[in-house]
């Protein structure tokens, strides 16, 4: 019992640093933000959208800074709130 | 061919290798290294392309190493391990495939004709996908759709071409009453 008591509370200690730093959407498809929208705020941000993948609740943005460098973001898609993780809504 | 396979035969005979005298070394030691080390690595591959996984770009490099190798070794290797052996005429596939449907093929001690075709089709899928995953690592073809695309795609087609690799080989084995298997293992086939 205090092994599994242990054993949860590293678990929820190292998948803590992932909820802090936001998770996607657990809603239907419907209420996320449209596409355009994310597109519309990374290009003011001075990206060069290459593709947008829905994973689950998350968009997974492919994009290039202004020196052509690559980007891997995840927002999530109800929210358009950018996660730490780029592959959120993969795991 | 029988001359190749004497020559194999009396030079493992000679190195004092334990064998039953109508056995010959047919796959050499790289050959087989590279056979299994490419079907892990494909493996390994296959199961972690979900994820962004270190694992999934060293597999692909590791994988796109071996085929540079083979190639190499396709020239420079053992009689059996040479494609000047065993690439042949794609008429001449043709017609071993159509000698399968009336059960007429004939047996060879290195690869048959539709084995070798085979192995190129393998090694060319395998160089493709291996560049293609590295494009997509890169600042000039991240995120480019059609990139992607293609990896995708000839990853898939590979795991086909597994699938009638393995049953060209079960078939084979089978009409021939011989472990092909286990020759990739041993390096050894039956003479005649």
């Amino acid at each position: 019992m205090h092994r599994i008591l242990a054993v949860t509370a590293l678990a929820v200690l190292m998948t803590g640093p992932a909820f802090a730093a936001g998770t996607c959407s657990t809603a239907p498809a419907a209420k996320f933000q449209p596409q355009a929208t994310l597109e519309t705020k990374l290009k003011a941000e001075g990206l060069t959208v290459r593709q947008i993948k829905v994973e689950k609740g998350c968009y997974e943005v492919y994009a290039v800074d202004k020196a052509g460098k690559k980007v891997n973001v995840a927002y999530n898609a109800e929210t358009l709130e950018k996660l730490a993780n780029a592959e959120s809504g993969e795991n | 061919m029988q001359n190749l396979a004497k020559t194999d035969r009396d030079n493992s005979a000679s190195l004092g290798v334990r064998q039953s005298p109508e056995m010959a070394r047919v796959w050499d030691p790289i050959v087989r290294i590279f056979h299994w080390s490419l079907v892990l690595s494909f493996g390994v591959a296959w199961f972690t392309s979900h994820s962004s996984d270190d694992l999934h770009h060293w597999a692909g490099y590791f994988a796109a190493a071996l085929v540079m190798m083979r190639l190499l070794w396709g020239f420079l290797g053992t009689p059996y391990a040479r494609f000047s052996q065993f690439v042949r005429r794609p008429a001449i596939v043709g017609r071993y495939l159509l000698a399968i449907t009336t059960g007429s093929e004939a047996r060879y001690i290195g690869h048959n004709p539709a084995g070798g075709a085979m192995v190129l089709a393998l090694m060319t899928a395998m160089t493709a996908t291996a560049l293609t995953g590295w494009m997509m690592t890169s600042d000039k073809y991240f995120g480019v759709p059609w990139v992607g695309r293609t990896h995708d795609l000839i990853a898939h087609s590979i795991l086909l071409l597994v699938f009638v690799h393995v049953c060209g080989v079960v078939l084979a084995s089978l009409r021939h009453r011989e472990n092909l298997v286990k020759a990739m293992i041993t390096g050894l086939k039956r003479v005649s």
